[in-house]
């Protein structure tokens, strides 16, 4: 009967514990970022957005930032932000895609591997921000 | 009395084993269709383990519901496909299910570690720490691996079986605790509100249907039956009947070869329920039960009072007379006698009885199997003795063929511990008896 009771306690305790636990989920990057707060434009900076792209996992949107015809930044508008993977992925993934924008000053970049759709989407969105500016 | 006529009267819902089977399928057929459908795109070898785990956490998360509805104590499916046969799939589940959330888990740890260019490590405390609900999923696992730790032959053997028994309800705990992170994390719930409506319908109706059939039921029966301890009859020298009366009985429906779940209300037994058959044709006012004396449990019931309150569960089981006109044979291991001699009032048909004890003083019942036998001209052999002593198996096709002539066209009824009644079984279809004919119930403890 004591054993009984001290499990139950001991269930309860753990069960308290374990549910004051708090995942920590960025809301803004939950939200898919549409409430992303971007940075100000510098002087001689001119900022060309691309179409939405929708992949399988979700739309892509990217902001291309100019000085002087030259690519200095890329902005991720929206990004897939339906799972907690998409946004792991896509914080695996974005960095290395602006990366390669910033190296080759254009849309001709490789995908990210496990992560080719989104590359897919960041390209096309890229490319028609690029368009627009021409 | 008209309600109880009315109870009788109608006929109880029966689903048996092979439609309990395919209704299983059919569902599980459904959701790999709702994985296939959800499965957007196979990236890499990472997408690849991701959707496996994805399949795998989809199929547990179904068969967790099945098992816990085996276990539910469904009347339909408790006359259709027995009790014993409900805890062998049950058990057979729960080891594949152990198994399949283990590869969930797995998979999904390596697939996401694989497409976030982590390692397994670090992978595992991103999970944990920043994935809703992902913690309580984990705990939830790490509590049906200790169930299925528990539940292991070794483990069985040591455990007294209430400990195994209360460990086991930490199952409902865990399946609370992974409940939630389905939905926040499994890609074929996030964008599809039908398959997630589906799915938390299939957990509700399963927690209403454990609920009212496994606590209101056997509420509302104690109230409107108020089950008590009549009196107790020693029979053989570790064997004992206990008489419970009751009110309305009839209303219960019980048939010779049932058993119910008896929890007797006295200070050192009311934590404990046990199945016991029926020994005896259940009247409106008074159940039996007999009971081998082989443990604790048993052992106590020989100090009940007359008066003792008891909680009562049933009637219970698939093993009562399917045609009670035909002849049948009657074929019982050690206390494995008490359903059959229940039967044995019941059947109208000729009937023959085989009662096989490893010793006289192990035969329980045998001056009223006696004088059943004389009334109605039924033939009783007792077959007695160890194997070693009686040279062999003595319940072969052979030998039961000569005991019961003619018994390719019997019913058969068996019921006694595992081993006995699945050799008898073998040696039944051996001897040319259909399937179909063999009723069988063994006694798991």
């Amino acid at each position: 009967m004591r054993r009984v009771l001290v499990a139950v306690v001991f269930t309860v305790a753990g069960l308290v514990a374990l549910l004051s636990f708090r995942t920590h989920v960025n809301s803004s990057e939950r939200s898919g970022a549409s409430t992303l707060r971007l940075p100000p434009l510098s002087p001689g900076e001119r900022a060309l957005t691309g179409h939405t792209a929708s992949t399988v996992y979700g739309p892509v949107q990217v902001r291309v930032v100019e000085r002087a015809r030259k690519i200095v930044a890329v902005d991720i508008l929206q990004h897939p932000a339906e799972t907690a993977m998409d946004i792991q992925i896509g914080q695996y993934a974005f960095p290395r895609l602006v990366g390669e924008t910033l190296t080759a000053q254009s849309a001709r970049i490789d995908t990210v591997s496990g992560a080719t759709y989104t590359s897919g989407g960041y390209i096309k969105s890229l490319q028609s921000a690029l368009d627009n500016g021409a | 009395m008209p309600s109880s006529a009315a109870a009788v009267g109608a006929a109880p819902l029966v689903v048996g084993p092979r439609v309990t089977l395919t209704l299983t399928a059919v569902g599980a057929a459904a959701v790999l269709a709702l994985w296939w459908h959800s499965t957007r795109a196979i990236v890499g070898p990472g997408g690849a383990l991701t959707t496996v785990g994805e399949g795998l956490g989809l199929l547990s998360g179904y068969a967790v519901v099945i098992a816990v509805l085996l276990m539910a104590r469904l009347p339909p499916v408790e006359r259709g496909v027995g009790a014993d046969r409900l805890a062998r799939w049950h058990s057979t589940l729960g080891r594949w299910l152990v198994w399949g959330i283990t590869g969930h888990v797995l998979c999904i740890i390596w697939g996401y570690a694989l497409a976030a260019h982590t390692g397994l490590v670090s992978e595992t405390a991103t999970l944990l720490t920043t994935y809703p609900d992902v913690l309580m999923a984990t705990v939830a696992w790490f509590l049906l691996l200790g169930v299925g730790l528990t539940s292991l032959r070794a483990a069985r053997r040591r455990l007294r079986y209430e400990t195994w028994y209360y460990l086991h309800l930490y199952t409902y705990l865990a399946i609370a605790l992974a409940f939630s992170h389905q939905f926040a994390n499994g890609a074929a719930f996030v964008d599809d509100a039908i398959a997630r409506f589906a799915w938390e319908a299939l957990y509700i109706v399963t927690a209403a249907l454990i609920v009212w059939y496994r606590l209101i039921v056997p509420a509302r029966d104690f109230g409107r039956h108020r089950f008590v301890v009549a009196g107790l009859r020693q029979e053989a020298n570790r064997t004992v009947s206990v008489y419970i009366k009751g009110r309305h009985l009839g209303e219960l429906g019980a048939e010779p070869g049932q058993f119910f779940r008896w929890r007797f209300l006295t200070r050192g037994l009311w934590w404990q329920s046990h199945p016991y058959s029926l020994s005896a044709l259940p009247s409106d006012n008074l159940l039996r039960i007999t009971v081998r004396d082989v443990g604790d449990p048993s052992n106590m019931l020989r100090s009940l009072r007359p008066g003792t309150r008891v909680l009562a569960e049933g009637p219970f089981g698939a093993f009562f007379p399917a045609h009670p006109d035909r002849a049948s044979l009657l074929v019982a291991g050690g206390v494995g006698i008490t359903p059959l001699r229940a039967m044995m009032t019941a059947l109208t048909g000729p009937v023959i009885l085989v009662y096989r004890a490893t010793s006289w003083q192990d035969v329980a019942l045998r001056a009223e199997l006696d004088t059943i036998a004389a009334e109605r001209g039924a033939v009783v052999h007792y077959v007695i003795g160890s194997r070693a002593e009686l040279g062999g198996d003595p319940l072969t096709a052979e030998a039961l063929r000569r005991v019961a002539p003619g018994l390719d066209a019997m019913e058969a009824y068996v019921c006694g511990p595992p081993g006995m009644t699945a050799a008898v079984v073998a040696a039944l279809r051996a001897a040319g008896v259909p399937g179909r004919r063999v009723h069988v119930e063994s006694f798991e403890f």
